[in-house]
């Protein structure tokens, strides 16, 4: 698993959790590499960590001790400052909940990043809306989140994921609150936009069909991460 | 109700210390404002209450005379030639503490053996433990309270006069009492030979009026037989409207902690939803969940109400003195100033505090306990319904300000015209949320070209109405009550300093110095003296005044006995009745002119009748001219010196007031006045601006306290903003940390946080300066001329309008600093595990 020139490198990486006063280790030594543009699917019990290890990767969380690298940089080396504008410019994230902000509408949401990373030209707006088009919201622009169904939210939420051309998309149980059809449906959004960009995409989730679509399926238990073999 | 239902309730505020620190602190300081307005208010009143009993005691009746006092031979005839022992000659005055400059101690000259069955303090005054011949003999002997040291020097004008013990005054009712022999009081108060009052006890029933019958019928003119108790009523009425300006504007800060409260619990309410949803699918009837939020509720506002009133007891505390201060500035002296705890003004508090608590928990607790079983109505549900009730608010806000305005248009009673008042604040905050959501649009275009944060900013405030309207609202009413105050207080003190500067229009004033030392007022300014004065070189004309107070239905009223340089009465400004006529009708002697105040009190104008107990009887004056006059709110009555030589026997003068030749050096004339005057009698010679800037810095004194309660009241406004934001804010947490996952700064979503904050208080400033300004208009126009009686000009000073929006903008950016202290501490994986 250890790889020089990975696009994500994972060493020695430990989280704990202090609960009263038991200390609970979430995972300690953990190594990992992901290659450039791959699509992993994150698998495990519930509490094992998956959405901690997503919360490492893109800097809103922080390790106890080891090291993450993003294509060289050091996100554990970085300050708080950086970290952000390092997650600005090249990290999406779905969340199981899609967390849009209920205050801005459909076309606002999806132009948020965009803004954040001072990219407003004609241009990169044009491009923006053809990806709410091809998420097929195209019509909703001026709607606000809260009259939107499960599925068009969390719809919405991955195009605002992609919107900034970001290297790494992380998702945390992206259809995890959808039926099976809606599931589905965002999960092919998913697959495709990740061909047409070439995004690295970690995925956490705790279905093994959705599993069964990534490039590589890894399983996080006990503190311990394995490659799944098919 | 079982015991685990009310830990899932109550565990959830436990668990937020800090926004149920600032829900008990709104409450308190809502109680504080109210219990220590009322402790200061009832004290003054017992001071007032205990001062009188000390003077009159056991007396049924009392004799009294004109300015000069009682003759004392008369009382030595009435008691000895007459037989009429249950007397005893009282003399009475205030003089000023040479060390301690602004206390007044209270000087009480009695008879002792006269007085045994009188008065407490002076009961055993024929007793062991004090030295009663000294008291009898020496002429500096008194009896002085513990709290004075072995002896007192007090000042009367230049004077230093020294008293020794010859005994103690124990018990607060005794503060600031000095008992002498009559003859020391005498000497002390320049009353030779008169007698303050003679107090007598009649019997009961029909003897006693048979008695007080023949007494009045041998009474010489000038003296007059009254009832104590009759005459301290008339004098604790005067202080009434302060008393209810006071309460007034404690109340005001009740509504502002009511805004709050309202705020605190219809905020746990939302943020418990689900929790209350699922209590509901639990199977938790409506009736408990109602219960179990209103006794929630009832739980802050107990423990609000505690801490308000140990707030209250300390605030008060303070209060006292600036209440008694400006009553003995405006009213009467209290020397008593004790802080006296009544237990019904902590009741008040204490039901005002719980009331006010359970009314604004009302509704939340309906709003929860109707919510369906099961169901987590979400906040963009409830946004969607305060959003829908907007034209309800405004129908509402405006029946509401139709209401309040024909309240004041169509009574007369001061307690109507605050009803009137609160109705017209009420109305302006029902229309609060629908403005800000006008505003907010119209924001809208200013905010695109700002980015979207800005935008975002902006639009929050509207989105999230059911948390921002409410503290907008709570933020306007405060803020306009400062507005409003201080919009009247400006208009006061410039009508104030306009009148004083046309009316003492005269060079330099003459007075008996005694007169400004507290000593007897109504000494006079000898006729030699007056003489001199006139025939200095350079004085151009001369004025001169004598001032009494005479009983108009029990009622003192001044009269001032006038003769007015031509210049003196251009310093009058008439408001009814053309100034020839009514000067020419005036100099005769037979017409009056009557301030402002007594006009509209007696709903008396020119032309009607006046009848004044003279000496000569009652005579009726016809009233030739009103006076504008902010000197006294009971009126003022003034006569041509003419009529008044015709008709009372007091022919002596108070003080003049001289017009200097034009070119005169004033310094020059002061000295040269200074140096004629001396040999002939001790006067204080003072220019008009002295006399002006002591009006004014009397006139500030008085209005310490209404500054004090407008703090209070922006205090209360500030720690709800600040729950009320605090609140707001950190139930988007998770809203947040989002945006801080996508890449935002901590720094970026605090400003987030302020600009939002920032507009909301923009918003409330805005907003308070039309209410504040309405309020004004209703302060200035109907409250102060129903409790005072006088019009008063609208000066809108526009550095306190800008102030008031500043301070409100600070007070909501302060509000946002602890979020986003939390955030930018905070990891934003933290809460978005809260999912």
């Amino acid at each position: 698993m250890h790889n020089s020139s990975a696009f994500i490198q994972i060493r020695r990486l430990a989280r704990r959790y202090i609960e009263g006063e038991q200390q609970r280790n979430i995972f300690a030594d953990l190594d990992l590499d992901i290659e450039r543009g791959a699509f992993i699917a994150l698998l495990g019990p519930s509490g094992c960590g998956k959405s901690t290890l997503l919360n490492l990767l893109s800097g809103i969380d922080l390790p106890d001790a080891g090291q993450i690298y993003i294509d060289g940089c050091s996100l554990t080396g970085m300050n708080e400052r950086e970290r952000t504008r390092f997650r600005r410019r090249h990290i999406g994230f779905v969340f199981q909940f899609f967390n849009l902000i209920p205050t801005l509408t459909v076309e606002e949401n999806l132009l948020l990043p965009l803004e954040l990373n001072g990219l407003t030209t004609l241009d990169q707006r044009n491009r923006a809306l053809e990806l709410l088009d091809n998420v097929g919201l195209g019509d909703r622009r001026n709607s606000f989140p809260e009259r939107l169904s499960g599925g068009e939210q969390q719809r919405l939420a991955i195009a605002r994921a992609l919107v900034h051309s970001p290297w790494l998309l992380l998702a945390d149980e992206p259809t995890g609150n959808l039926d099976a059809a809606t599931g589905e449906r965002i999960l092919e959004l998913l697959l495709k936009l990740h061909r047409q960009a070439g995004t690295t995409i970690v995925m956490v989730t705790h279905s093994q069909e959705v599993a069964a679509r990534a490039d590589r399926i890894l399983v996080l238990n006990n503190g311990d991460i394995r490659e799944m073999n098919r | 109700m079982t015991p685990l239902f009310w830990r899932a309730l109550l565990r959830y505020p436990l668990r937020r210390p800090w926004q149920l620190g600032l829900a008990i602190l709104g409450i308190a300081l809502g109680v504080a404002v109210v219990v220590a307005v009322d402790l200061a208010n009832a004290s003054a009143r017992r001071s007032f209450a205990l001062a009188m009993e000390r003077i009159s005691g056991q007396a049924t009746h009392r004799l009294v005379g004109d300015a000069q006092g009682i003759p004392e031979a008369w009382y030595v005839q009435m008691r000895v030639e007459r037989g009429f022992r249950p007397s005893a000659p009282v003399v009475t005055g205030y003089l000023p503490n040479a060390d301690r400059p602004g206390q007044l101690l209270q000087i009480l000259g009695i008879d002792p053996f006269a007085e045994r069955p009188f008065r407490h303090p002076a009961a055993d005054l024929t007793g062991g433990n004090f030295d009663l011949r000294a008291l009898l003999v020496n002429p500096d002997a008194a009896l002085l309270p513990e709290a004075l040291g072995e002896q007192i020097t007090l000042k009367r004008g230049e004077q230093r006069l020294t008293l020794k013990r010859a005994g103690t005054l124990r018990g607060p009712e005794l503060d600031g009492l000095i008992i002498t022999d009559l003859s020391t009081a005498q000497t002390l108060l320049g009353m030779a030979g008169h007698l303050s009052h003679v107090d007598l006890i009649l019997p009961d029933g029909a003897a006693g009026e048979r008695q007080a019958e023949e007494l009045r019928a041998r009474l010489p003119p000038e003296l007059r037989l009254e009832r104590p108790a009759q005459r301290n009523q008339t004098i604790a009425d005067l202080s009434a409207s302060f008393s209810l300006n006071l309460t007034a504007m404690s109340l005001l800060a009740l509504v502002v902690g009511m805004f709050l409260i309202y705020n605190a619990i219809t905020f746990s309410v939302v943020q418990r939803r689900s929790l209350l949803g699922l209590l509901r699918a639990l199977g938790v009837s409506r009736r408990e969940l109602f219960i179990g939020v209103l006794g929630e509720a009832l739980l802050l506002g107990l423990a609000g109400t505690l801490l308000g009133s140990l707030l209250g007891l300390w605030l008060g505390s303070g209060l006292v003195h600036l209440v008694t201060r400006t009553i003995n500035d405006l009213y009467y002296v209290l020397s008593v100033r004790e802080f006296f705890i009544d237990p019904w003004s902590l009741a008040k508090g204490a039901t005002l505090g719980v009331c006010a608590t359970l009314a604004a928990a009302w509704l939340p607790a309906r709003e929860a306990a109707d919510a369906p079983p099961g169901a987590v109505l979400s906040r963009a549900h409830l946004e969607s319904r305060w959003q829908s009730s907007l034209p309800c608010f405004l129908l509402a806000g405006l029946a509401l300000l139709g209401t309040g305005g024909l309240v004041l248009t169509f009574s007369q009673s001061l307690a109507a015209g605050f009803t009137g008042l609160f109705l017209l604040i009420l109305g302006c905050a029902l229309l609060t949320p629908p403005i800000v959501v006008g505003l907010v649009r119209l924001n809208q275009p200013l905010t695109a070209r700002w980015g979207l944060l800005a935008r975002m900013a902006n639009r929050d405030v509207a989105r999230h109405l059911s948390r921002t309207g409410i503290a907008v609202a709570a933020l306007m009413v405060a803020f306009s009550a400062t507005v409003g105050v201080g919009v009247m207080v400006d208009s006061f003190r410039g009508g104030v300093a306009i009148w004083i500067n046309d009316l003492l229009n005269a060079d330099l004033y003459v007075a008996p110095a005694a007169i400004e030392n507290g000593g007897n007022r109504s000494e006079a300014l000898h006729p030699a003296a007056l003489a001199v004065l006139r025939d200095t070189l350079g004085i151009a004309g001369v004025s001169t005044y004598r001032a009494s107070s005479v009983d108009l239905d029990g009622r003192p009223v001044i009269l001032i006995a006038v003769d007015l340089a031509p210049a003196s009465q251009a310093g009058y400004r008439l408001i009814a009745g053309t100034p020839d006529a009514a000067w020419r009708a005036f100099q005769t002697g037979e017409a009056l002119l009557i301030s402002e105040p007594l006009a509209y009190r007696r709903g008396l104008t020119v032309g009607d009748g006046l009848e004044l107990p003279t000496d000569q009887g009652v005579r009726r004056f016809t009233i030739a001219g009103v006076f504008l006059d902010y000197g006294s709110e009971h009126g003022r009555i003034l006569l041509h010196r003419a009529g008044y030589e015709r008709y009372w026997h007091n022919p002596t003068v108070g003080s003049a007031a001289a017009f200097a030749a034009p070119g005169e050096d004033l310094a020059a004339l002061r000295e040269r006045l200074q140096e004629r005057l001396g040999p002939v009698q001790a006067l204080l010679i003072r220019s008009n601006r002295d006399i002006q800037s002591r009006t004014l810095e009397i006139f500030d004194r008085t209005f310490t306290i209404t500054q004090v309660l407008r703090v209070l009241a922006i205090l209360v406004a500030v720690v709800g903003v600040l729950s009320a934001l605090l609140a707001l804010q950190l139930e988007r947490a998770r809203e947040f940390a989002t945006l801080r996952a996508m890449g935002m700064t901590a720094w970026e979503v605090g400003g987030l946080v302020s600009l939002q904050t920032g507009f909301m208080g923009a918003a409330a400033g805005l907003l308070a300066i039309p209410t504040g300004l309405l309020l004004a208009s209703v302060l200035v126009f109907v409250i102060n001329r129903r409790a005072f009686g006088w019009s008063l000009p609208f000066e809108v000073n526009p550095l306190l309008l800008l102030e008031t929006v500043a301070l409100a903008i600070f007070a909501a950016l302060l509000a946002g600093l602890y979020p986003i202290w939390r955030m930018a501490r905070a990891r934003p994986a933290e809460a978005l595990r809260m999912e």
